[in-house]
């Protein structure tokens, strides 16, 4: 057993991924609480919740994270809430529900292409280690397919819930979705028609040997986006809910941890909108939204981008490490100015201590952190030379599994920060705008969005046929 | 007649919703990053920043201390009578000094009652009763807590006070407190 796990390397990565993988996005999900929390109360003028706290003995430090700590007093809360079923609802349906969308949602993570294909030799032949968990042609309409099945679980649970309420919330949902569906497949349309491929793989491999989605298409990007904003019943979409006018929408009759599901799925609908908007439009797993020059190299469908990520893998990882290092310097910058405020104002001695403490560690941590970062980006960019390493086996540069696993790594990272700036805009966009009325939504998705997609289309499609 | 108001009509750029909508998030954003970076909220952080009450803030109440530590009430029942809420209970005994005639055995404020208007502190003769503490914040987990007794209002450090509250700096510990005290026990007590 342990002798073929050393044999086939690649082989266990692809059974262990379909599992870290989904538990890895999933991390994002309290970050990304805390950045609604945090990031509504900025945008308010006002502090937001910072006050539950750990306290940690050893160090004698009220640890607060910034309000990371609401996350698990959330969950505490709902877990331990009493799991009442009102006697009314349809029990079997109702406690099936809140799990739909969370199952979709994970479903919809594993078609994304978390980093490019890596070429392996396997005995005699060559081999490829994909980055979908799922590999199917139908490639994006699958992942439509699951994202439409989401809201399945709402009118699934609005339905059982037996509520008039729930009912209009999760009637309004299925109607918007089935409004916004229509535009947000005709809006990716025009890219997938540039590609001419429905496989993720091959939209991010036609974006590193192009350019980014977003030069090509804009207006598909923004008809995208505002659909994708439509389909996660965000803002200024979240007519599904209403406070004023339907109670609460669909979740009315559901408490403690099934409620808590719901929510889940919304920020997880929330991250894998995100993910596959970076993929379609911001060129996925590339850094750069050029083609790279290759030396010798004029094979003329390849996955330039990637071989030279792998060519330049010491500069690269050392750039990288280097900017993040830089961040969490500035960040404890930030906290050291941070510090000096609070031992202005604080009440009183005890507290400034305490706080004083705190943010000492957390300085700590930050600085400590940075310059680990900074060190490792000086060691990577002396000791990763990879460009000799690639061996030409049938027109496929081939290289060491530790270059291929390092490139999966800063791969991964690289959509996920993307995938990030497409979370705070959610957020953003949350605390900006005011919602659309019903009957405002129902006339832009069915009169301007789907127009406008239809003519992009068309525009697109002529051109696409001019320049091949 | 009645007034009619146009509805305002909005132009182009405003109807497609996204030059709008971009000039909304800019102006989110510069308040985000403000906060974000510089930190100083408009808002208070409040149980940990405390606003600066002035001193003539109806707060809790304090009862003023003798030179010798003693209070300086006389039991008198003044602010009780004055006191529209009725949340005042004092005992009264007879003092062990021959100078003075009566003390408070027994001193109680009920501040779930207190409506904190100052009628005790206009109503008392002998300037024993205040409310200049600026302590706004009264918390206690159960309802007999809120009932302050004498200990409770006579826990108060000169040090505190400004100055120029000459009173305050009579009592023991106050920068006043070495001559009052001399002036006290030769028979001068107010």
């Amino acid at each position: 057993m342990f002798d073929w796990i050393l044999a086939n390397p690649y082989a266990v990565a692809g059974l262990l991924l379909p599992i870290v993988i989904p538990l890895v996005v999933f991390q994002i999900l309290p970050l990304l609480v805390l950045i609604e929390r945090r990031g509504a109360a900025f945008i308010q003028d006002r502090a937001g919740p910072n006050r539950a706290y750990i306290y940690i003995p050893v160090l004698g430090v009220k640890l607060r994270a910034f309000g990371m700590i609401y996350n698990a007093t959330d969950a505490v809360k709902l877990l331990f809430k009493e799991n009442f079923i009102p006697p009314f609802v349809h029990k079997g349906w109702y406690l099936f529900a809140p799990g739909i969308p969370v199952i979709t949602g994970l479903l919809g993570l594993a078609l994304i292409p978390w980093f490019a294909p890596m070429s392996y030799v396997a005995g005699e032949s060559l081999a490829v280690l994909s980055g979908q968990m799922i590999e199917a042609n139908s490639g994006i309409l699958l992942l439509f397919a699951f994202g439409g099945l989401g809201v399945y679980g709402i009118v699934l649970g609005s339905w059982a819930s037996n509520s008039k309420y729930s009912l209009l919330g999760g009637m309004r949902a299925s109607a918007m979705m089935i409004s916004y569906e229509v535009s947000m497949g005709l809006s990716v349309m025009g890219m997938l028609m540039l590609v001419g491929s429905l496989g993720l793989t091959q939209v991010v491999e036609w974006q590193g040997a192009h350019t980014w989605g977003i030069v090509v298409q804009p207006i598909g990007f923004l008809l995208f986006l505002v659909s994708m904003f439509a389909e996660c019943n965000r803002n200024p979409f979240d007519v599904a809910e209403g406070e004023s006018e339907i109670v609460a929408g669909f979740h009315t009759e559901f408490n403690g941890v099934k409620f808590m599901t719901f929510m889940t799925a919304e920020y997880l609908h929330v991250i894998a909108a995100s993910v596959l908007l970076a993929t379609v439009y911001l060129g996925g797993y590339q850094l750069l939204p050029l083609p790279l020059p290759l030396d010798g190299f004029d094979a003329p469908w390849v996955d330039l981008n990637t071989l030279w990520l792998k060519n330049h893998l010491g500069i690269i990882a050392g750039l990288m490490l280097a900017g993040g290092g830089a961040g969490l310097l500035g960040f404890a910058y930030l906290l050291v100015g941070r510090r000096r405020t609070y031992q202005a104002n604080d009440a009183n001695a005890v507290l400034k201590a305490e706080r004083s403490k705190e943010y000492g560690l957390y300085i700590a941590v930050f600085a400590l952190g940075g310059l680990g970062m900074l060190a490792g980006a000086v060691a990577s960019v002396m000791l990763m030379h990879t460009a000799a390493l690639g061996q030409t086996i049938n027109n496929t540069v081939i290289f060491p599994g530790w270059v291929n696993a390092v490139t999966a790594f800063i791969q991964f990272n690289i959509l996920i920060g993307k995938a990030m700036l497409f979370c705070w805009l959610f957020v953003w966009v949350r605390w900006t705008l005011p919602r659309f009325r019903y009957d405002q939504i129902m006339a832009l998705g069915w009169k301007v969005m789907l127009n406008i997609a239809l003519v992009n289309l068309l525009v697109t499609a002529v051109i696409a046929k001019l320049v091949r | 007649m009645a007034k009619v108001i146009p509805r305002p009509q909005l132009s182009f750029w405003e109807n497609i919703y996204f030059v709008e909508i971009f000039k909304g998030l800019a102006t989110t954003w510069g308040h985000a990053q403000k906060n974000l970076i510089k930190g100083d909220f408009p808002t208070r952080n409040y149980p940990d920043e405390l606003p600066a009450l002035p001193r003539d803030y109806r707060a809790r109440h304090r009862l003023m201390k003798r030179p010798d530590g003693t209070p300086r009430c006389v039991a008198c029942f003044m602010c009780s009578t004055a006191c529209p809420a009725r949340c005042i209970n004092i005992v009264a005994e007879e003092s062990d000094r021959l100078d003075i005639e009566k003390r408070p055995a027994k001193f109680e404020i009920d501040l779930l009652l207190c409506v904190f208007c100052g009628f005790c502190v206009e109503a008392c003769p002998c300037d024993a009763i205040r409310m200049d503490t600026t302590l706004g914040v009264m918390v206690a987990d159960n309802r007999a807590d809120f009932v302050i007794n004498k200990t409770t209002l006579m826990d108060w450090a000169p040090a505190d006070y400004p100055a120029t509250d000459t009173q305050s700096q009579k009592a023991p510990g106050g920068s006043l407190h070495a001559q009052a005290l001399a002036d006290f026990n030769s028979g001068n007590r107010h």
